[in-house]
């Protein structure tokens, strides 16, 4: 029989609800500061981490799955469109959206597809349809993620995981963009507040998209 | 072909307009062996995740030290008792154990990314890469005489040690391949030919021509894996019963004109590497199964993403150079644009 490691599922769990608080954080001050750049990836990831905290420990999950289907099918699509609208704007090119498109496309298979039995803390038996997510589209998904993981993490472009590197003083900037960022797209601007400029950091909105690859990665291969 | 300025992911100033790239941010182009860094920290990464399946904090036979308790049979009893000394911790301690063996595998696989702490986290995978060999991997079925490169052998963990060697960070400039720059140009070339030769030899000692045995590597493998690929294997193992030894010979025969390769000429070399490329992945998905990662319980993806790795370090570049900001081949990742 095997030995369910729950503690570390809470443990994900939580520094999913984190992702989550932290994303709704920006989010608020988004809208605060008119924000222009940035708040769809907050959207995503707000209902990422209060989805996948559910995930881990099911007793903390809710909403009807339907619903969470909804949302993440919502996101897929508003990242794909994302997707093709900078291509056209920029030229043919990797838009960073992809991997936020891919990302909720991933969080919809969890919603479609059961695991196989559910582990102590965990289940991922949120469908009832029976089929399993096949094993070899969760691997690559996973590596994707954490190539991302990686990549970002090693990226000069600090806050491009959010912002995309072509918000260029905002991606660029070291330090709490969201002014910079409002200023540079030419847009009228509130003061930004002291807990946004704590918090809006390019470092720690790529620390967000990273737990959240690493999180969403472990997920997929214990779905295998 | 040879690489060269070969930036992926970056628009096209001529498509996209002045107007549109003035506002583009000059972005440094990441150098190859950097890459190449990431692409091994992105490895000890999945290595870490896959260290934390229930399965590896599972005591007994149905865990992790179950399985190291398998390995451990048919080894020499100085190595047998080494790996079960180990299995026995693993088995009465799971959680005081698997949950450091996957902390090691995060800080390798994150400490490569930052600059400061690359060399510290590139030496640890080195010590560590040589214990898993030892303890995890049983020497990869060395002492056995089954290590045959098909499965793995002779380690596919032991490829990390070589790749951390090669990749070690260097300021090189003028270098014909990338891993030239870290131990220079005449050792890289030894350790390509040592690395090759050792396949070829493996490929057809001990148990690694035995039709027999390359059959039942394959069909124990088909265990809990997809149905695309459980076909797959029903196909292989076929194979390797009625032309196992002839597989083998030509295997080895392989491993020989690639370990050559690297000293001919420039296309000739890429043909090598390319043949290389192609026979492991083959091997990793129809022989190794993606390490068995798809069946869950894996603790790695085995050696054939590893050798390809290993290969792409020794493709030449063009004008011999590998320096910084000259080559730029980055994943979709590397270079996110919104």
């Amino acid at each position: 029989m095997t030995t369910t490691p729950s503690w570390l599922y809470y443990l994900f769990s939580v520094v999913m609800l984190g992702v989550a608080a932290y994303s709704l954080v920006l989010l608020v001050s988004s809208v605060a500061t008119r924000r222009p750049l940035g708040w769809d990836v907050d959207v995503s990831h707000f209902f990422m981490g209060l989805s996948m905290a559910g995930m881990f420990v099911t007793k903390w999950a809710f909403g009807a799955n339907n619903v969470w289907e909804l949302i993440f099918t919502g996101l897929v699509i508003w990242f794909l469109a994302r997707s093709i609208q900078s291509i056209q704007r920029w030229g043919l090119h990797l838009p960073h959206f992809l991997i936020h498109a891919l990302m909720s496309f991933a969080m919809l298979l969890m919603y479609w597809f059961p695991m196989a039995a559910s582990t102590g803390a965990m289940s991922m038996s949120m469908s009832s349809r029976g089929a399993k997510l096949d094993p070899g589209l969760a691997f690559v998904l996973a590596f994707v993620l954490f190539a991302s993981a990686i990549f970002t993490l090693a990226s000069p472009n600090k806050g491009a995981s959010h912002h995309g590197t072509h918000a260029p003083v905002y991606a660029m900037s070291a330090s709490a963009g969201s002014e910079m960022a409002a200023s540079h797209s030419g847009e009228e601007t509130t003061p930004v507040v002291g807990v946004e400029r704590l918090l809006a950091t390019p470092r720690l909105e790529d620390a967000s998209h990273v737990v959240m690859c690493v999180a969403m990665g472990f997920m997929l291969i214990l779905m295998l | 072909m040879s690489i060269t300025e070969t930036r992926v992911g970056r628009p096209p100033a001529a498509s996209a307009g002045a107007a549109r790239s003035s506002n583009a941010p000059a972005r440094p182009a990441r150098d190859l062996q950097r890459t190449f860094q990431l692409v091994l920290a992105t490895v000890w990464l999945l290595d870490a995740v896959l260290q934390l399946q229930p399965f590896m904090f599972t005591p007994g036979s149905n865990g992790f030290s179950g399985m190291l308790h398998g390995i451990a049979s048919g080894n020499p009893s100085w190595v047998a008792d080494t790996i079960r000394w180990n299995a026995s911790i693993i088995d009465h301690h799971p959680v005081l154990t698997n949950a450091p063996f996957a902390l090691i595998q995060f800080l390798i696989g994150f400490g490569i990314v930052s600059k400061r702490t690359l060399k510290p986290a590139l030496g640890l995978s080195i010590v560590w890469a040589l214990g898993v060999w030892w303890f995890g991997e049983g020497s990869g079925g060395v002492f056995l005489g089954g290590a045959t490169p098909f499965g793995g052998g002779p380690g596919g963990v032991l490829f990390y040690a070589v790749l951390a060697v090669l990749l070690w960070p260097r300021q090189g400039s003028d270098q014909p391949f990338v891993a030239a720059r870290a131990v220079g140009v005449r050792a890289a070339k030894a350790v390509w030919v040592a690395v090759w030769t050792l396949l070829a030899l493996l490929s057809v000692v001990g148990s690694g021509r035995s039709p027999e045995a390359l059959h039942d590597l394959v069909a124990g493998m088909n265990s809990g894996q997809p149905g695309w690929l459980t076909r797959i294997d029903v196909s292989s193992a076929s194979f390797f019963l009625h032309h196992g030894t002839a597989a083998a010979i030509l295997l080895a025969v392989v491993c020989l004109i690639v370990a050559a390769g690297t000293f001919l000429p420039a296309p000739i070399t890429q043909a090598t590497l390319v043949l290389a490329i192609a026979v492991f992945a083959v091997i990793w998905v129809a022989v190794q199964n993606f390490g068995g990662i798809l069946a869950g319980g894996a603790t790695d993806p085995n050696s054939g993403p590893l050798v390809i790795l290993l290969a792409l370090t020794y493709w030449p570049l063009a004008n011999n150079r590998a320096t910084a900001s000259d080559v730029a081949v980055a994943p979709a990742f590397a270079e996110q644009e919104g």
